[in-house]
């Protein structure tokens, strides 16, 4: 699994790299004869984000193809532009194809969507009577008892990402000498399902897990507060409450990226700048999120209301692109 | 010396090869505190095959790329030819044409089937990603049979081609699809075929065993008139060896759809088009059982229906069928009409080309809420349950009861006194044993006695591969021994030494349970036609549907964990067992009962005495399948938090790491294979 640093440091070499075509120059149409291709991954937020973005360039005069790809599996398609582009990739979980396609220039950022992102031990509410003192984090050493479990005797449970996604809660119980062990959940659904059962049945549970997601529209939910990330914490053992580990802090927040075929920008010029300008607010996206999966709406009349309604937004990218 | 004294030294030099073995075992044990390298086998001794395959395979694929890309280049142009027809045309003439094509082949109660199962899916809304799994399906098909039919029938004329086939043929079948998902993606390139080669590599071995055994079959007679007749050779091919091999191959056939079909869920993994798989996997992720079931049960029912008219026509080409059907020509003619008609009327009204949303009935809510409900009301019943078992059965087999036997557990300390106490009576009853001249039993109550007290995970890794060459050998001898000495040594060097024992742990008390309960089961339905009613479509169901949607309600009855894996393998891997043991006892001849009941035999001397014995080779049958099915359901099963195999094999997936997910699937088909292989020996000693 690649690290966050690492992760962020090709991030900003991306940037780097591409920021010459991001200066905002008129710039042809391209090829708008042939269908873009935009992937659609296996939650929700990334459907509305990527049903914004088609419906954008469509207004342009594109012709634009859903094509459903799995999480690591799309970085394939991409590289061999069988795809031209991801919207939201959570650079916390892009398997190790990513990375390579990347380093082999098959495939290019084009800037984060702008998402802000938490991730971390996350509890459902009732918790907080459960275990007093939460959402400090020093409450979780006083209410280990109650997260014990047959498969963790004597440690508390937390539980943690399938282990593909690699190792976070068991590292940040390692360095911050805690009493607990992390096991891994298996699959997203698995991790979801959990939660939903800790919440009705109002059982202990506290998990590693991610917002936005749609879930929190259906359970409310709390945040334990780890030191805040800071980059002197994975250096310096001093740093944080143990003085002996570095690592005793939180996870740094995910960047959410846009990412696309390398051959894109030669092919559809305009349409690249628009993706690449292309920001989302998350409180937006949770609202859409909740529309379609709590109020069961079409997600194509969900954003076509927000493309209408937020023309301010988007319509300045798509005129600097074309003008 | 008494005659237990002398039998007692009789069965000691008998199992002296046990007795070594076992010995060292304690001596191992004994100096695992200051070796810890005897349980963990020492990471310096592995060696890095994983990365040599990925070497290899960036080889491969950088050569062999320009030919597979062209090859998928055809595949594609083919399943979207098909998919256009399927998911364009007006829905009335899809159902008029499959109506159509089940009475040519099986008459009108099959037709009536066929249309009722298809509202089905219409009703549930999902007709467009039925339509492009069957697409994906009816391409799969004919690729299959015809390279198994290739490669059977090339089995059949080379011996020395069928010694390299028939284990090519298990590998397929036992390495999991997961495990060269990636290989294929690298090679084919992303989209629907990536699916399309998984399923054929899946459904090929099938026909090639049937086609192998069919042509096998064919009785010397009908060759030698075919000889004397003056047949060429390939006039004998044609005219006389095609056809009396048809009837297996059509059997190869029916067995090659429904294994094509259960593969392209997984290749839902990939994406590319909107499938019927990428619905359940959907709603799994978002753990939403209601729309995963009922996206579960459409493909149940693509299963029945690709079944049924495969079977249909498969039957009617045997001698006697009672159903013919038209004639090629005049079948082709009422299609054409009925066809036609039906387009004629999808044009007039909208409402019979495309299905109107109004007219869905999707009630996945109304399931969610039922299932919320139930944990509402049964959430501590279940929880204590899932508590006992894993105190009483799963941690002992797991840890050992030196591991296990704890205060948060079992209540108790175990104390020195009680382990000393246990091998005292452990010592006793096997002592008595070989005393009694049941030199097996002595030796097998010492070998799980040592398991129950160490836990697969504690045990030494040499013991392990002694012990099980040591089986092999005596139930297979030289060859058998071979393959689980190997076996081990691969997963020793490969680093795969503790996965591969807590998949062994799993798999070993779902088995177990599955013996237990689908036997009962079995019995149960042998003596009740009821009851036989009632199980047999349930068993299909749990056959067919994919085994992701179960996971939801499991997961929140029981949480992530071993408990959970038990149950998703159980729910899969029972089903062999009830069934043959069910078949096992009814075909049972009546006049071997009939003697029995002349002899004064009550219905439980019955029972032991006649009929469980007779239908012994039946249930080892059922007990060989459900081991190979639980070892298959390991992938599914680390979905839900397992660390074994499976595990391994996701973690590949996820780097892309082609070389790791191979091996560990290889690890895994070897597994099968050895307790496959062993059992077949064990059956074979008992007929």
């Amino acid at each position: 699994m690649f690290t966050n640093h690492k992760i962020r440091a090709a991030l900003i070499a991306g940037a780097v790299a591409v920021s010459p075509a991001g200066a905002a120059v008129a710039a042809d149409l391209g090829a708008t004869d042939e269908t873009i291709k935009l992937a659609i991954n296996e939650w929700t937020g990334q459907h509305i984000s990527t049903h914004i973005a088609g419906q954008m360039l469509q207004s342009m005069g594109y012709d634009v193809e859903y094509v459903t790809a799995g999480n690591y599996p799309q970085h394939t398609a991409l590289a061999d532009g069988d795809l031209h582009a991801t919207l939201e990739v959570w650079t916390n979980n892009v398997g190790e194809i990513y990375p390579k396609m990347k380093e082999a220039g098959k495939i290019v950022d084009i800037g984060p969507l702008g998402l802000t992102t938490r991730e971390g031990w996350m509890y459902p509410k009732h918790m907080e009577e459960v275990c007093p003192g939460l959402p400090d984090w020093e409450a979780l050493v006083a209410c280990k008892d109650a997260l014990v479990t047959a498969e963790t005797f004597p440690q508390g449970r937390i539980l943690a990402y399938p282990a593909d996604w690699g190792t976070r809660s068991a590292d940040i119980i390692k360095s911050m000498a805690l009493d607990y062990k992390a096991v891994p959940a298996g699959s997203e659904g698995a991790l979801v399902a959990e939660l939903k059962a800790a919440d009705a049945r109002k059982t202990p549970l506290v998990m590693m897990f991610w917002a936005p997601h749609w879930v929190f529209s259906e359970v409310d939910a709390g945040w334990v507060e780890l030191p805040a990330y800071e980059p002197a914490c994975a250096t310096d053992p001093a740093w944080g409450p143990n003085p002996n580990a570095t690592g005793d802090c939180g996870v740094e927040a995910p960047v959410t990226m846009k990412v696309a075929w390398s051959g894109f920008a030669e092919k559809w010029p305009a349409a690249f700048e628009v993706l690449q300008a292309y920001t989302l607010d998350t409180g937006e996206q949770e609202a859409m999120m909740k529309a379609i999966d709590q109020d069961g709406q079409a997600i194509e009349e969900v954003v076509a209301a927000w493309v209408e309604a937020n023309g301010s937004v988007w319509k300045p990218w798509v005129e600097a692109a074309t003008q | 010396m008494t005659a237990f004294g002398r039998s007692f030294v009789v069965s000691c030099v008998r199992a002296w090869p046990w007795l070594v073995v076992l010995a060292l075992t304690a001596l191992l044990l004994m100096q695992r505190a200051a070796y810890p390298h005897i349980i963990a086998y020492p990471d310096a001794w592995t060696l890095p095959i994983a990365e040599a395959v990925n070497v290899v395979m960036d080889g491969i694929v950088a050569g062999a790329q320009g030919v597979t890309r062209a090859i998928s280049g055809g595949l594609n142009v083919v399943f979207s030819g098909v998919q256009f027809f399927l998911t364009g045309a007006p829905w009335v003439v899809s159902v008029c044409l499959f109506a159509l094509i089940a009475w040519q082949g099986g008459g009108w109660r099959l037709a009536a089937l066929t249309v009722a199962l298809l509202f089905y899916v219409l009703i549930s809304g999902y007709w467009i990603p039925a339509m492009n799994t069957l697409s994906l399906v009816l391409v799969a098909l004919p690729l299959s049979v015809l390279i198994g039919f290739g490669i059977g029938y090339l089995g059949y004329r080379s011996e020395r081609a069928r010694r390299i086939i028939m284990p090519m043929l298990d590998l397929m079948q036992t390495i999991p699809a997961f495990a060269y998902l990636i290989p294929i993606l690298l090679l084919f390139g992303f989209g629907p075929v990536v699916g399309l080669i998984a399923s054929v590599v899946f459904a090929v071995p099938p026909m090639v065993r049937n086609t192998i055994l069919g042509f096998q079959r064919i009785p010397p007679a009908v060759l030698e008139s075919a000889r004397m007749s003056g047949c060429s050779r390939p006039q004998q091919f044609v005219w006389a060896e095609f056809p009396s091999a048809m009837p297996q191959m059509l059997i190869g056939v029916n067995q090659t759809t429904m294994a094509a079909l259960s593969m392209v869920i997984i290749a839902a993994i990939i994406g590319g088009f909107e499938d019927i798989g990428w619905e359940v996997l959907s709603a799994m992720r978002k753990a939403q059982f209601g729309h995963s079931l009922l996206a579960g049960i459409v493909i149940v029912i693509l299963a029945i229906l690709l079944d049924r008219v495969s079977s249909a026509y498969a039957a009617r080409q045997l001698p006697g069928a009672s159903h013919v059907g038209l004639s090629l020509r005049r079948f082709a003619l009422v299609l054409g009409a009925a066809l036609g008609v039906a387009a004629v009327a999808a044009l007039l009204l909208p409402a019979l080309w495309v299905w109107p949303e109004t007219r869905v009935f999707f009630p996945a809510q109304v399931i969610n809420q039922a299932t919320t409900d139930f944990l509402l009301a049964y959430g501590d019943v279940m929880a204590a349950l899932k508590n006992s078992v894993q105190f009483y059965v799963l941690l002992p087999v797991k840890l050992g009861f030196e591991r296990a036997i704890v205060p948060f557990t079992w209540g108790i300390t175990f104390t020195p006194g009680m382990k000393t106490t246990y091998w005292i009576v452990t010592l006793i009853c096997a002592a008595a044993a070989f005393g009694l001249n049941r030199w097996k039993t002595g030796v097998a109550i010492l070998v799980m006695a040592g398991f129950f007290y160490f836990g697969a995970t504690g045990l030494p890794w040499a013991s392990v591969f002694l012990l099980i060459t040591l089986v092999a050998f005596q139930v297979g001898g030289r060859r058998l021994a071979l393959l689980a000495a190997g076996t081990v040594i691969y997963l020793l060097i490969n680093g795969l030494w503790p996965q591969a024992m807590l998949s062994v742990y799993l798999c070993f008390v779902a088995v177990l349970m599955c013996i237990f309960f689908g036997g009962l089961i079995g019995i149960w339905a042998a003596s009740s036609d009821t009851v036989s009613g009632i199980i047999r479509p349930i068993n299909d169901m749990l056959q067919t549907l994919p085994q992701f949607v179960l996971l939801i309600p499991a997961l929140m009855l029981f949480q992530v964990g071993d408990f959970t894996a038990l149950l998703a393998i159980i729910a899969y891997a029972i089903v062999p067992m009830i069934r043959y043991t069910e078949h096992g006892l009814r075909s049972v001849p009546g006049t071997l009962i009939d003697a029995g009941l002349s002899c004064g035999c009550s219905s439980w001397q019955l029972f032991w005495q006649v009929r469980l014995p007779q239908s012994l080779p039946q249930i080892l049958i059922g007990i060989n399948q459900t081991v190979l099915y639980g070892l298959g359901m390991l992938v599914i099963a680390a979905l839900v938090g397992t660390t074994g195999l499976g595990q391994a094999i996701y973690v590949a997936l996820g780097e892309a790491n082609a070389g790791a997910g191979l091996v560990a699937g290889l690890g895994m088909a070897l597994i099968a294979m050895t307790a496959d292989r062993i059992l077949q020996a064990v059956i074979r000693k008992q007929n």
